[in-house]
């Protein structure tokens, strides 16, 4: 399993690395036993091999049940997108690209129909 | 190709990573010097002490070596991993999630990158993403309910609930022993899970779901709330009332509760007698209960409201509760309420006199009695909806005769003042009550922002530097940017704007922009944390609150301030150059540019103050363990009075990003939509321009302002109509008729 295989690797921590830490040089050892106790204090056990209570048997049928990743997907309509549209849309609504595009897909291409309901409020 | 390191080097190559973990940098530099020495061109070990030396705050050289790293060895995973790391530091989430997926493709079983890269995903709310990493992580792990919890909450988000509720249900079938009845991360999940089934609308089986397998959650009160609201929902009612009641045995003062036990009783909105029953009931049950009395004024009319109000009050005022009038100043709409609120407390006034005994004992504690009643007439007479400046004084003075000390009274003073405009002399007003209690934050802070209002920023941070940790470096300032203290950025900024230092206005208002940043980053550590505790609800819950953040009120006035100022900088280029007032009036101008002289000198000499301070604390510091070096080095600001941000060239532009999510997320605020057309307009990009425009008309036609801008947009639009893109030119023809 992959446990095992689990490359020397680093680490991103609770705390984002850009963030710098003062440099704490415990002490004595004790200092640094007490420094690792506090910093599991709120780990659950996240590298457990397994969790007693589970039947490996039933979790992997209960994998199999689940069928493959991200199984279902909304069928996504397929609109072609004219990029000269997607450039008209990002230049003159100051969208970002993909959701110039999105627009366009949700307006089956036409940059007059998803310019123009861009253009109505979105409240009321 | 892999490069291999001999065994020596390979166990030093281990300790490197273990002092990146601990934090001890100078450590793992070192020993990532003595690898490099034998092996100069040791990708993984130039990726870590690239690692190492952003963790110190060296960015740029940090990215220049991992790059190099990466040139040396293509192939792996650890140079990739390193250099999503850095992008990801950096707030380049796009290029870091890009690099994690190729450093999967080396290394298609760690976790530990997969991991991170399902964080990155969830944070960007890249969903789809973010359920193909945890089902991958599940399929690693599938004993953890970690695993399956996390992937439900994925499909969750997704919005894909039957997936989410299958994943839980398929976990829950898997598990051969009971789960104890103290398991917390059980308990929460059963109740997450609850939830999702209340999501999806079949109320029925949520309220069964609750009672069987949620029965002995450990968060009872939830259980509670939860089958109260379904069984009200499903019409219930008697079920429901026996919920509701229970409920309001815990805890009489929620009003919700009130509301929900008396829609299920089915009593009709208009049969004031029968509700105050109800209320009665529990205002006898709980002799100290506050909600039983004060909710029925909402709904009471005319004489059973008069004699309900004067036996409240009676008892507010006998107590000496001094948020009395802030509880009640809500039914100040209601115009009748409003007119017979002073009379009532006038009553109550003349009745105390004519009953003598309690003369003494009002000079015993001024804020019961006599004076809270002068104090609740203070502020009736100073509210927004019936003011009278003169009486509200004459009532406060009455009020101070019986006890010049007492601080609230002193507070009401000045807050008069403030409506009559005497600004100098509401600051005055509030920093002597301050003095009065010069233990209580609330006056404290109070006082600090009357010196604002009162353009007095020195002083206020004087008077915040009484609160603030005296051993903060950079002094009160420094500390209360560190605690977010939002409020008081803005006011400061304001009153910088108005003393003609757009500088230290811009650097307030982009200081608060930071902070919301701030607070969309904080959720990266909850990710993994949340899952780990189990608390899912919550996690649930903060996530969907992080999408509406910048909602807030405090980013939109900054926002709208920083749009303001920077139109401002925009059609008075020359007048600004880093000097302007905010009515930018020539007559004076001179004037104003001597005075944002004169405060930005003083602002520099504060700012070399504090720095002497902190130069001065620094050997302490640095003697203890704590050495905050680094913090400092980083933290160093490179433009502490905004002047760069004041020089800006392109106003316009640094204004967009204020405005993108003051038009996102307060679309209904018609302020917002006004400023947007004068930045969209200014730099003719004429359909967002008419967008807000269209949002203003919708909101509010008859606005001034609006119509003038529907003038200025045809005025603007007709000579260049004819050279934008036809598809624009139709859209505009048909969409700007008025």
């Amino acid at each position: 399993m992959a446990e095992d295989r689990q490359p020397p690797n680093v680490t991103e921590g609770a705390t984002a690395a850009g963030d710098v830490e003062e440099e704490m040089q415990p002490k004595s050892a004790e200092d640094r036993k007490a420094a690792a106790a506090l910093s599991k204090l709120d780990a659950r056990g996240d590298d457990e091999s397994a969790a007693p209570a589970v039947d490996n048997q039933l979790v992997k049928n209960a994998m199999d049940a689940l069928g493959g990743g991200g199984a279902a997907k909304a069928e996504v309509k397929k609109v072609k997108v004219d990029a000269a549209d997607v450039n008209l849309l990002v230049d003159q609504l100051e969208l970002s690209k993909p959701k110039a595009t999105e627009l366009l897909k949700a307006h089956d291409g036409s940059a007059v129909t998803a310019m123009r309901a861009w253009l109505q409020p979105t409240f009321a | 190709m892999p490069q291999v390191l001999s065994t020596r080097e390979g166990n030093l190559f281990r300790t490197v990573i273990k002092h990146y973990e601990d934090k001890q940098y100078k450590r793992g530099l070192k020993a990532a010097e003595q690898i490099l020495k034998k092996n100069p061109k040791h990708g993984d070990t130039m990726s870590m002490k690239a690692l190492i030396m952003n963790a110190q705050g060296k960015t740029e050289e940090a990215f220049a070596l991992a790059k190099e790293a990466l040139t040396v060895d293509m192939k792996s995973h650890i140079c990739w991993h390193v250099y999503g790391i850095l992008y990801r530091t950096n707030k380049n989430y796009d290029e870091a999630i890009k690099a994690y997926k190729f450093a999967l493709k080396l290394e298609p079983e760690s976790l530990q990158i997969q991991r991170d890269l399902a964080n990155l995903q969830v944070q960007v709310r890249d969903y789809d993403g973010y359920v193909q990493s945890r089902f991958v992580m599940l399929k690693a792990r599938p004993q953890i309910r970690q695993n399956w919890t996390a992937l439900a909450i994925a499909y969750h988000l997704e919005g894909n609930l039957e997936q989410a509720e299958t994943t839980l249900t398929t976990y829950e079938k898997s598990i051969t022993a009971t789960p104890s009845k103290t398991d917390f991360e059980n308990s929460e999940a059963i109740l997450y899970k609850n939830s999702i089934i209340a999501e999806r609308g079949d109320i029925e089986r949520a309220l069964e779901h609750l009672e069987t397998a949620a029965k002995n959650s450990l968060d009872r009160l939830a259980v509670m709330e939860l089958r109260a609201t379904y069984l009200a929902q499903l019409g219930k009612n008697e079920e429901a009332v026996k919920a509701y009641r229970a409920l309001l045995d815990r805890n009489p003062e929620h009003p919700d509760y009130y509301r929900g036990l008396l829609g299920a009783l089915e009593i009709p909105k208009d049969d004031q007698t029968s509700l105050k029953a109800v209320y009665d009931e529990y205002a006898e049950q709980f002799p100290r209960c506050d909600a039983a009395r004060r909710l029925p004024l909402d709904f009471l009319t005319g004489d059973a409201f008069r004699t309900a109000a004067k036996s409240y009050l009676s008892l507010m005022f006998d107590k000496g509760v001094p948020s009395t009038f802030a509880n009640l100043k809500h039914l100040y709409s209601d115009l009748l309420k409003k007119d017979i609120m002073p009379v009532l407390a006038e009553e109550y006034l003349s009745e105390r006199k004519s009953s003598a005994e309690v003369k003494d004992q009002s000079k015993a504690d001024s804020s019961k009695g006599e004076g809270a009643a002068l104090y609740f007439l203070a502020q009736h007479y100073n509210y927004h909806l019936s003011r009278d400046l003169t009486k509200a004084m004459d009532y406060v003075e009455r009020a101070l005769e019986l006890d010049n000390s007492n601080v609230d009274f002193h507070m009401t003073k000045a807050r008069i003042y403030k409506h009559q405009g005497d600004i100098r002399k509401a600051s005055l007003a509030m920093d002597h009550a301050r003095s009065l209690d010069t233990r209580d934050r609330y006056i404290n802070s109070k006082a600090a922002k009357y010196q604002l209002r009162n353009d007095e920023n020195e002083k206020a941070l004087e008077t915040m530097g009484l609160f603030t940790r005296a051993d903060t470096v950079g002094g009160p300032f420094a500390d209360l940017t560190d605690m977010q203290c939002i409020w008081f950025l803005t006011e400061d900024g304001e009153a910088w704007q108005r003393r003609g230092n757009p500088g230290l206005a811009l650097k307030r208002y982009h200081t608060i922009f930071n902070i919301f940043d701030v607070w969309q980053e904080d959720q990266f550590d909850f990710h993994s944390f949340s899952l780990r505790k189990g608390q899912i609800r919550a996690y649930v819950d903060m996530i969907r609150w992080e999408d509406r953040v910048r909602e807030h009120p405090f980013y939109f006035r900054a926002a709208l301030n920083a749009v303001k100022l920077y139109l401002l900088m925009h059609d008075k280029p020359h007048a600004s150059n880093g000097v302007n007032g905010a009515d930018g009036q020539k007559g004076d101008a001179a004037e104003k540019k001597k005075a944002a002289k004169k405060a930005k000198k003083e602002a520099q000499k504060a700012e070399r103050e504090a720095a002497e301070k902190a130069s001065k604390q620094d050997p302490n510091k640095a003697s203890s363990s704590k050495t905050k070096d680094n913090e400092d080095a980083k933290k160093k600001d490179d433009d502490p009075n905004g002047l760069k941000l004041a020089a800006t060239s392109t106003p316009l532009e640094d204004a967009m990003k204020f405005l993108g999510p003051v038009l996102e997320f307060n679309p209904k605020n018609i302020d917002g939509q006004i400023v947007g057309f004068d930045v969209y307009i200014r730099r003719k990009k004429y359909l967002p321009a008419l967008k807000c425009l269209k949002a203003a008309l919708a909101l509010d036609k008859d606005h001034s302002r609006v119509r003038e801008q529907v003038q200025q947009f045809r005025s603007a639009i007709d000579p260049v109509l004819g050279s934008l893109p036809p598809q624009v030119q139709e859209i505009i023809k048909s969409e700007f008729t008025s």
